[in-house]
């Protein structure tokens, strides 16, 4: 067991040039940015004199190279820097951010498999039948409707008519987060399942058909044990790979979301520190969506590494 | 000016604001209005906006959002009339100036307490002024450029000594930065201080989770016995105008501090909403680049001026809720001349002003927007259809927002759209600006404006104490102005508010300021 998670530290050490790669686009790409945070502070007040102040103040005139270097010095620290417009360290703002972001993400992840499990394994049961022709109907009208639109058709539904849930905000306690977090969660994880039903319903459909599964059934096992000791376990392993995927794609795309339900997640901070040209969070907040996106990777292989006895990642292991 | 923040939303949330404009009009019920009931205390009003404040810190502070905060927990020795003409004192009871004009001694109101329970004397009130006379390059500090010094009297006296005679030398106190905080910022740094202000207002620092929300609470100690009657204000952060739109009716936020033009009238006629539409100093116009032709050229400014079709403009973009422009002072501001000609729609004037010009068969220009900007993007289609039936051709140029501002100051435009809201009572604040071409950052020196005759009686009435004799000056100065055509106004736009029908007795000055003292919630 601990073997096959030997390829851990080398993935580790694989993720310093991908993150280092990304500090240096995001720096590079942003200050090619046109606009300037000193105008974005003094707003309709600037004058090139306190313009010119202000750029001094902030260290905006130093040369990009420097500033750069300054940036990664910074890093190494482990500081994010103080944000342009707020004039507070970047590290509190991303802080508050990340775990909004995170459960969201969770939450989201945890509706999708309540949606997609039963309904992936309902439909590969009987190919044909009437649930695959649901799980059918589901994935394309899943993938047909815009995230956004969903968003805004749940709101007028269950926030406005029915009143059930709030319309937007985050509340105050942790209740209140899970609470205001449904619709949103709600609405990730209906975009995020039609692929993962697909996924699951033909890779099950594959685990039923082989021999394995005739020896189950011939050893007298069937129905929910079937599923989850022998079906299940080996038709999600594609699925797997794929949930990897679009969680990587999802943070992005909270930021569609966490503007629609007025969400004060990543996206939120990254979409107003783009407006306000605050560089240091723009770096900060897209070096967490980086970091994030590797560990999901590193995580995806370990799953999968736990989940199939015969694959092994690791060097100078034999596939069995 | 201030900031406006508001106009940059995406595309796609403009549109399913239409869209559920459409949906909900349908239910056309008038709106109850529970007139003059008795004021209750208690309640927590909750205020959705789409941006964040950015600081407390009032002297260096340019946002809106940020500085309408700062109003309800500090407080300024005057402060504007609530129709935004005059000033009235605040903190201060009673004034005296010298007859050679130069000192103005104040006198203090009584028993003001700071939040924290200790008084206001004269010595806090001194240290305020000073630090936002300090911050002349780096903040509001400028708008103190008359005062020579502030000198402790007594207690509850203050005198201060200007450098020259100066008019709006009581609206300029009333301004947000000069507002009263506890002298030596109470022994902390200015950074701490302002991290949790202290001030006299109705309300005081509570919580704030940046990007999430701000809570301030009711200021026990405030010297209006009685008041404020809400326990809290909440400013919750929510971006999206369809959001506010539905959070509001769903009676999860009590104010929308910035509906959309495009669903004011649907929100008007849904029961149980009430909308807003406060006047204010807003004017929108557009600037001339004067140190290029053909634009230098008067009778090419006046042709523009005649050919474009203000009521359409208003129509079009603030849904029939504003006015033509006539004056580059809005209606708002004191000594609007409301007399003032301006410009109406006259397409054989347009072309007769083109015909006397340097290119009487017309030219081509270029007109520079801010990207994302919903407004400034219709305004520019409905004036570049509208120039191209006298000849000119007009080439809209987008630039985001802090490039757009960046060309604008560096004189590297034809045209620019833009947008004027004051800070002060006084006209001066926009005058000198627009008409003083010695300096460096107006926009007179940016657009290349200069009329020396115009610059004289501005300074003129800048030292003019009395009111029927500076209002006459303002008066010569906005005809003069219209006159030489030096930016194209186009139209005064109101404030728009909504809010539920629970919440009473809410208003916004001119200025922009929130009144909350008075506000109270019915059940």
């Amino acid at each position: 067991m601990l073997r096959r998670m030997q390829f851990i530290p080398g993935r580790l050490i694989q993720t310093i040039p991908v993150v280092f790669g990304v500090t240096l686009v995001v720096f590079f790409l942003g200050h090619l940015l046109p606009g300037d945070p000193a105008i974005a502070i003094l707003g309709e007040h600037a004058t090139p004199a306190r313009v010119a102040a202000l750029r001094e103040q902030l260290g905006l005139n130093l040369p990009l190279g420097v500033q750069y270097g300054q940036f990664l010095l910074h890093i190494l620290q482990g500081n994010l820097g103080q944000s342009l417009t707020y004039q507070v360290p970047v590290a509190s703002l991303v802080l508050q951010a990340v775990p909004v972001t995170l459960s969201l993400l969770l939450f989201a992840l945890i509706i999708s498999l309540a949606i997609s499990i039963p309904l992936a394994g309902l439909a590969a049961a009987k190919p044909g039948g009437a649930w695959d022709y649901v799980a059918r109907g589901y994935t394309l009208l899943g993938q047909g409707m815009p995230q956004f639109w969903v968003g805004i058709m749940l709101l007028l539904l269950l926030a406005v008519g029915l009143r059930v849930f709030p319309v937007g905000g985050y509340g105050i306690t942790p209740l209140d987060h899970i609470y205001y977090l449904c619709l949103p969660a709600l609405t990730m994880g209906i975009a995020m399942s039609p692929t993962i039903v697909r996924s699951l319903r033909s890779s099950t459909i594959d685990v039923l058909g082989s021999e394995y599964i005739a020896t189950a059934r011939s050893k007298g096992s069937s129905g929910t044990a079937l599923f989850r000791q022998h079906v299940l376990r080996n038709a999600v392993i594609p699925t797997v790979s794929i949930i990897g995927v679009h969680l990587g794609y999802l943070v992005g795309g909270s930021i569609v979301i966490e503007k629609v339900f007025a969400i004060p997640g990543l996206g939120s901070l990254m979409l107003n520190a783009i407006f306000s040209r605050d560089f240091p969070t723009i770096q900060a907040v897209s070096l967490m969506v980086a970091l994030f996106v590797v560990a999901v990777g590193i995580l995806t292989d370990i799953i999968y590494t736990l989940l199939n006895p015969r694959i092994n990642l690791s060097e100078g292991g034999e596939a069995v | 000016m201030r900031r406006t923040r508001g106009a940059t939303l995406v595309g796609f949330v403009a549109a399913t604001a239409m869209l559920l404009a459409g949906c909900s009009s349908a239910a056309s019920t008038p709106n109850s209005t529970s007139a003059s009931s008795k004021p209750v205390a208690g309640g927590d009003l909750v205020v959705a906006r789409p941006f964040d404040a950015i600081s407390m810190n009032k002297t260096l502070v340019n946002d809106s959002p940020s500085l309408w905060i700062t109003e309800q927990i500090m407080e300024p020795l005057f402060t504007s009339t609530d129709d935004g003409k005059s000033v009235k004192p605040l903190l201060a009871s009673s004034y005296k100036v010298s007859a050679d004009k130069l000192t103005y001694t104040i006198n203090l109101r009584k028993g003001v307490k700071f939040s924290d329970g200790t008084p206001m004397t004269a010595k806090d009130v001194k240290f305020s002024i000073d630090e936002d006379t300090k911050t002349a390059t780096t903040g509001w500090g400028y708008i103190n450029a008359a005062i020579d010094q502030v000198a402790v009297v007594d207690d509850s006296t203050v005198q201060i000594k200007l450098k020259y005679a100066w008019a709006p030398i009581l609206a300029d106190l009333a301004l947000f930065s000069n507002a009263i905080i506890p002298d030596n910022y109470q022994g902390k740094t200015a950074a701490d201080f302002y991290a949790a202000p202290v001030g006299t207002g109705p309300f005081k620092w509570d919580t704030w989770q940046k990007g999430q929300y701000l809570k301030l609470a009711k200021n026990a100690n405030y010297w209006q016995a009685g008041k404020p009657y809400l326990n809290s204000v909440t400013w919750t952060v929510v971006p999206d105008a369809n959001t506010r739109k539905l959070q509001l009716q769903g009676g999860q936020i009590d104010i929308d501090q910035q509906p959309d033009w495009s669903s004011f009238a649907s929100l008007k006629s849904t029961p149980g909403l009430k909308t807003y539409a406060f006047p204010s100093t807003q004017m929108d116009y557009m600037e001339f680049n004067q140190k290029i032709k053909p634009l230098d050229d008067v009778h090419v400014r006046r042709a523009i001026s005649y050919a474009i079709d203000r009521p359409a403009l208003v129509k079009a973009v603030l849904f029939g809720n504003g006015s033509p422009a006539n004056s580059s002072l809005a209606p708002g501001v004191p000594f609007y001349d409301k007399t003032v000609a301006g410009y109406t729609f006259d397409l054989k004037k347009a072309k007769a002003e083109l015909a006397k010009s340097s290119v009487p068969n017309g030219f081509t220009t270029t007109l520079l927007i801010k990207s994302g900007d919903a407004n400034q993007g219709a305004v520019s289609q409905i004036v570049q259809s509208e120039l191209a039936a006298i000849g000119i051709t007009l080439t809209i140029r987008q630039l985001d927002p802090t490039s757009n501002k960046k060309a604008r100051i560096a004189s590297n435009f034809d045209m620019a759209s833009a947008t004027w809201t004051m800070d002060i009572p006084d006209p001066d604040e926009w005058m000198s600006y627009a008409l003083n071409p010695g300096n460096s950052g107006s926009l007179a020196s940016a657009m290349g404006y200069n009329n020396p005759a115009i610059a004289a009686l501005n300074k003129q009435a800048q030292g003019e104490v009395d009111p029927a004799k500076r209002a006459a000056d303002y008066s010569k100065i906005q005809t003069m102005q219209n006159n030489d055509a030096p930016i194209l106004t186009l139209y005064y736009s109101p404030y728009a508010y909504a809010s539920t029908d629970k919440v009473q007795a809410f208003a916004v000055t001119p200025l922009g300021n929130s009144n909350f003292l008075d506000v109270y919630k019915t059940k």
